[in-house]
This record gives C-alpha cells, sequence and structure tokens, in this order.
C-alpha cells in the first residue's frame, strides 16, 4: 500500500476507536451516552477512509483490490457507508454495538499491510506479548464465568418452567445470574478486544505483512467475531436462557480452539 | 421447686373453651399478681394467644401447684372444672421443660414453624418479668427457650419455605428477579387476593404498583391502597412490557392475556423476565403463555403445588427440629440436677472446714504458739486431710446427679455427714 494511503487509514482507524469506545460504554454501563460524539468520528473517518482508498487507486492505477489488506479496507469502507446509508434511513442506534467495533478492528488489520521497522529492544517485544497473554487469560477467565452463569441460568429456568421449585433450591436466583452474566460478558469483551489489538500489532511487527496468513491469527479474530456477535445480541435483542448459553458456550469453545491454536505463542518469550 | 405447665391449645380445645380462658392483655399484669401472691408460688408466666392458654409455675416443694392454678382458675375464670377439666393438659417437670420448648420453637403451632408464637411468647415473658412474676430459675428456663427455638430456626429449615399462596408468589419472584427492589407490579383485577400478594410482594421490595380493573372507581380505590397508579382498563396491555409482575384475578370469563399478546410484550421488554401469576378462577391467562421464554406463570393450582410441597419439606424440618429439642430438654435437665446438688456440696466443704477450724484452735491452745513454719505445716496437713475426704462424695454427688437414683445419693451423704436440711 502507497505510504500516503497508509497515513489516512491510520487517522481513520483512529476515529473509528471511538466507536469502539462508545460499544464498550454501552456494555459496561448499559447507556448509550458516547453516541453522538461516535457517529461524529464514524463521519469523519470516514471521509479520510475514503481518501486512502483514492490515494491507493491513483498510486497502482487500479481499483484498491488487489490484495487482502486492500480488500479490507474497501470492505470496511463499504460496511461504513451501509452503515451511515441504514441510520440514516431507518435511525438504528442499536446496530453501532456491532458495527463500530468491527469497522475499527477491519480498518486497523487493513493498516498493517506494509512492513514497519522491527522490535526497537527485545524487552519491549516481550512485555508487549506478556501484556497480550495476560490480557487474553483474564478475558478467558471472565468468559468462563459467563459460560458457567449461562448454563446455571438454564437449570435455574428449567427449574422454574416446570413448576416444582425445589429440587435445585440452592441455585442463585435468575436476576442475580443474569447480572453476573452481564458483567462477566463486558469484562471479557474488553479484555478480548484490547488483547486483539495488542495481538494485531505485535505480530505485524513480528512477521511483517505475512502475519495475516497464519491461521492462528484467522482463527482468532473468527473467534472475537463470534464474541463481539454474542454481545450484539445480547445487547439489542437481550438474549437470555438456551440461546444465550449455547453462543456462550460456543464463544468458549472457540476460544479454547484459539488458544490451542495459540500454544506456541508462549514459547516465543525470549528467556 | 416444682414446676407445673398447665394450659389449652389449638390441639385440645376448640374456640369455646380457650376463650373462656383467655387473658386479655389489660388483665394479664392483675392476674399475673394475683398467682403469683398465692402461698408457695415462687414465679409465674401466663401466655394467652388466640390459639393457646399456658400458665405455667414454680412453687415451693410443699405444696400442690396443680391445686394452686385450679383455685386461681376458679377465682379469675367463671369456668366450672368439670367443662374445662376434659381440654386442659398438664405438664410438670422434665414434660414441661419439652413442652416449653417445642411451643418456643413452633412445633405445637397450627402451622408448623411459623414464626408468631416466639414474639407472643416474648410478650408474656415480658410481662411476666416487668410484674415481678419472674425472678430467678423460671426467667432462665425462658431464656433457654428462646435461644433453643433460634436454635432450631437457624439448624433447620423449619421457617424458610412459604406455605402460603402469597408468600409463596413472593418467593417465586424472588427466585425469578433476584432483589424485588425497583421491580413493578400490575394487578389485573381488584380482588382481596390479589391486594394480599400486592401487600407482599410491595413490603419485599417491589417499588411501584398499576393496577387495573374493568370498574375504574375500584381500580383507583384499590391504587390509593398502595400509593400507586390505576390504569384504564383498555390500555393496560400497551403498560405490560414496563412491568414485571403481573397478578391477575378479574373476574372475566376467558383469557385476558393470550400467548400472541405475551409474544409481543416480551419482544418489547428485549427478553427481559417476566413472572405472571393468574389467581382467578376460571383462568385469566392462556396457560401456553408459560411456553415462551423469559415468562413464567404460575396458576393458582401451580402455587399451591409449591405451597403443599413446601409443607412437606417442613414437616421433614419438623423431625429434625424435634430431636434438635429433645437434646436442649436433656442438656438443661443436666443443668438442673447439677444446679441441685449445689448446695448439698457447699454444705459439705463448710461442714469440714469448720471441723478443722476448730480442731486447729484446739491443737494452738494446748501446744502453741507455733513458728510461722509450724503454722504452715499444719494449714497443708489439715486441708490435705479434709480435701481428701471430700472428694469421694462430692465426686459421687456430680456423677449420681442426673441419674435416677440421684435423690438416694444426695440424701445418703447428707444424712453421712449431718447436715442440715
Amino acid at each position: 500500500m502507497a505510504d500516503m494511503s497508509v497515513i489516512w487509514l491510520r487517522v481513520a482507524a483512529a476515529l473509528y476507536s471511538l466507536g469502539l469506545l462508545h460499544a464498550i460504554l454501552t456494555l459496561v454501563r448499559r447507556r448509550e451516552n458516547l453516541f453522538r460524539v461516535a457517529l461524529g468520528a464514524f463521519w469523519l473517518g470516514a471521509v479520510f477512509h475514503f481518501v486512502s482508498i483514492v490515494e491507493e487507486g491513483l498510486s497502482i492505477h487500479h481499483c484498491p483490490i488487489t490484495n487482502f489488506y486492500e480488500t479490507l479496507s474497501m470492505c470496511a469502507f463499504l460496511v461504513v457507508v451501509l452503515y451511515l446509508f441504514i441510520f440514516w434511513r431507518y435511525r438504528l442506534e442499536s446496530f453501532s454495538v456491532f458495527i463500530f467495533p468491527l469497522v475499527f478492528v477491519m480498518a486497523l488489520v487493513a493498516t498493517m499491510g506494509n512492513p514497519v521497522n522491527s522490535w526497537t529492544s527485545p524487552v519491549v517485544r516481550d512485555a508487549w506479548l506478556t501484556v497480550h497473554i495476560v490480557l487474553v487469560l483474564l478475558g478467558f477467565a471472565a468468559l468462563l464465568f459467563t459460560a458457567v452463569a449461562s448454563v446455571l441460568y438454564l437449570f435455574q429456568e428449567r427449574e422454574l418452567k416446570s413448576k416444582k421449585p425445589r429440587k435445585l433450591h440452592w441455585l442463585p436466583p435468575l436476576g442475580t445470574l443474569d447480572d453476573l452474566i452481564w458483567k462477566s460478558m463486558a469484562l471479557g469483551f474488553v479484555l478480548m478486544t484490547l488483547a486483539v489489538i495488542v495481538a494485531s500489532t505485535w505480530a505485524f511487527i513480528e512477521h511483517k505483512e505475512a502475519w495475516i496468513r497464519q491461521p492462528a491469527i484467522a482463527i482468532s479474530f473468527f473467534t472475537w467475531g463470534t464474541y463481539l456477535a454474542l454481545v450484539f445480541l445480547r445487547v439489542t435483542a437481550g438474549w437470555r436462557g438456551r440461546k444465550a448459553a449455547i453462543m456462550t458456550v460456543t464463544v468458549l469453545g472457540f476460544s479454547a480452539l484459539t488458544w490451542a491454536a495459540h500454544a506456541h505463542l508462549g514459547g516465543m518469550l525470549k528467556p | 421447686m416444682k414446676l407445673l405447665l398447665t394450659g389449652v391449645s389449638h390441639k385440645t380445645a376448640p374456640v369455646e373453651v380457650r376463650e373462656l380462658l383467655a387473658f386479655r392483655e389489660e388483665s394479664l399484669r392483675r392476674a399475673l399478681g394475683a398467682l403469683k401472691a398465692c402461698e408457695g408460688v415462687s414465679e409465674a408466666v401466663i401466655l394467652s394467644t388466640c390459639n393457646r392458654v399456658e400458665i405455667v409455675l414454680t412453687t415451693e416443694d410443699n405444696v400442690d401447684p396443680q391445686a394452686i392454678v385450679d383455685g386461681f382458675l376458679a377465682e379469675q375464670k367463671a369456668v366450672s372444672a368439670q367443662t374445662i377439666e376434659p381440654h386442659i393438659y398438664r405438664r410438670q417437670g422434665r414434660d414441661a421443660i419439652h413442652h416449653l420448648f417445642r411451643v418456643a420453637a413452633s412445633l405445637d403451632s397450627m402451622v408448623v414453624g411459623e414464626p408468631q408464637i416466639l414474639g407472643q411468647l416474648k410478650t408474656a415473658y415480658n410481662a411476666a418479668k416487668s410484674s415481678g412474676a419472674l425472678c430467678g430459675w423460671l426467667d432462665g428456663l425462658y431464656t433457654r427457650a428462646f435461644s433453643v427455638a433460634k436454635r432450631v430456626r437457624s439448624e433447620t429449615g423449619i421457617g424458610q419455605m412459604a406455605v402460603s399462596v402469597s408468600y409463596a408468589a413472593v418467593e417465586l419472584a424472588r427466585k425469578i428477579f433476584g432483589s424485588l427492589e425497583n421491580r413493578t407490579i400490575m394487578l389485573v383485577g381488584a380482588g382481596k387476593m390479589s391486594e394480599l400478594a400486592a401487600r407482599h410482594l410491595r413490603r419485599s421490595g417491589a417499588s411501584h404498583v398499576f393496577v387495573t380493573n374493568r370498574t375504574p372507581e375500584r381500580a383507583a380505590e384499590m391504587a390509593a391502597l398502595f400509593q400507586g397508579t390505576p390504569v384504564d382498563y383498555t390500555r393496560f396491555l400497551a403498560m405490560l412490557p414496563e412491568v414485571d409482575i403481573v397478578v391477575a384475578s378479574s373476574g372475566a370469563p376467558h383469557y385476558i392475556l393470550r400467548k400472541d399478546d405475551m409474544q409481543r410484550v416480551i419482544a418489547a421488554r428485549r427478553n427481559r423476565p417476566m413472572f405472571l401469576i393468574d389467581i382467578a378462577v376460571p383462568r385469566n391467562i392462556e396457560p401456553s403463555v408459560n411456553e415462551i421464554d423469559n415468562i413464567f406463570l404460575y396458576d393458582i393450582d401451580d402455587l399451591e403445588q409449591v405451597v403443599n410441597a413446601n409443607l412437606r419439606e417442613r414437616m421433614k424440618e419438623a423431625e429434625r427440629a424435634e430431636a434438635l429439642v429433645v437434646e436442649e430438654v436433656d442438656r438443661t435437665m443436666a443443668r438442673l440436677k447439677v444446679a441441685e446438688v449445689t448446695p448439698t456440696i457447699v454444705g459439705l466443704q463448710e461442714q469440714l472446714e469448720q471441723i478443722r477450724a476448730s480442731e486447729l484452735d484446739k491443737v494452738r491452745r494446748r501446744y502453741g504458739p507455733f513458728s510461722p513454719q509450724q503454722e504452715e505445716a499444719l494449714e497443708a496437713l489439715t486441708r490435705g486431710i479434709i480435701n481428701k475426704i471430700a472428694h469421694g462424695p462430692i465426686t459421687a454427688l456430680r456423677a449420681h446427679s442426673a441419674a435416677p437414683d440421684g435423690a438416694h445419693v444426695v440424701a445418703a451423704i447428707r444424712k453421712a455427714f449431718h447436715l442440715q436440711d
């Protein structure tokens, strides 16, 4: 990608990051108070994004869809345009919880096509990687709590539906479980998102532009995507009970797979 | 000391007899005073509730407590002994303690495990205490009864499960929502049952009550009871997404909430759980509503079923509670026996000490004065001897105090050591 194009795209990604912040705040506080600001930033980001794509097109004299990074950038831009259109037409604020983080991560990954200077020191490299591992493990713990609480929720729900609420009387009330699910899910999502951002940058610097071709990375993004979908369905449709429990356990399963795919990661810490 | 517990309860006497014997609150003090004033009475407590009237008293050994109570009742209440005799029970000593503990632990109540009786017992205790009829051993026994009741409550599940329909509804609501703080209730139909349920829910923290009824005046009237809001009957369905708990008790001859209505409501609520209580007959809510995710529908039979299951559970817990009470009675009896032999032990020690002191005096007069070392040696020698002598009888007294032949042992030792009665 042309250097100028990447710089514009970085500016756009920085603006989109406000959208991620909005999504996280919505999740943690259950209030949408940053939406106006995030939407403004989204508009502005779209302009820079457009400039980036035009710049790239001019420099290669071709529609900029020749490699993965260009396609990803283009795809993110189309999603942005589509969302802005949908918002203008239907005022669907709640979609933003899903779209904003997705666009941010797509734009962020798209900026990572050009090789950059390698690590200035092994200490920075290792510290970076350690931060990632710690974030992921904390996120995984939170997700595990979400899954356990979801399954307990399922039992309690069945008990109450059966109208003989005596057998499993030690189970916590549904409301308490729901609160726990919500909080641990929000915390887990924040941690996992940060971990994905930290990990992408690390892998990019470590493996240059070839980083995106690693299967482990692809699995990570897929897992993060399922987590995002879970959060989105919870926030907008209020998914609870059976559907939410199945979804949470699925996300947990993918997380475990991702973990397995990264089994070599700890070994990459320089002794 | 003699302990007697006499009375009638819902188990032994119909209300016509119980009301004859009941003591009104304002006359209780005077009655206690009169009872305490009887010859030989040490302490007395009168418990008078709608389900039982019981008189507990301790007397000197040389009087007949039964006769005292009979006389007292004949004087206070205009009833012939023949009328009440078939209904009255009398318990003495250990049986009286057992009965008192069972009553306090709510094992003798109409609804086993309901806690009101403990409060009533405490009121009776306070009345006796403030009128000076309770000042010693019996006071301790009541304190003991209260802690037995507390132990039964905390160590068994006897009071944990709701045994009335409206309490069962509250308990289920807690199972669904956790805390009821900030939950809103909608009463559809303004009957007595729904009023009761709403009262319990409100007391457990629910924040607001909406009332709807075909007759708007009745809705307004009921809403006023809970500082709630009356809602127009034609509009209540539109309000349901805001409501967490619905209590339906209207007299409508058909379903007023159907499955497709509720599907729309739960979607509008973004699947936040809802608790529907249908206590109307014929039912107000289509039963298949319970199939919708996050809606929990209980009709009157479901609630009854919960109550019955809880009652059975309570009975099981009551068995454990009975065992616990027996254990506490045994403990109290053992303590009582030890307390009974204490005067004998003290008397014995005093007697021996007196002998030692007088014998030492004699020796001093004849051979004294002694040097401090000699005094010390004599002191140690004599004290050693009496302690050795006393050791055997004291051990025997303590060991036999709780045994059936305890009284004989005590009597024999008193006689052997010339202890005065």
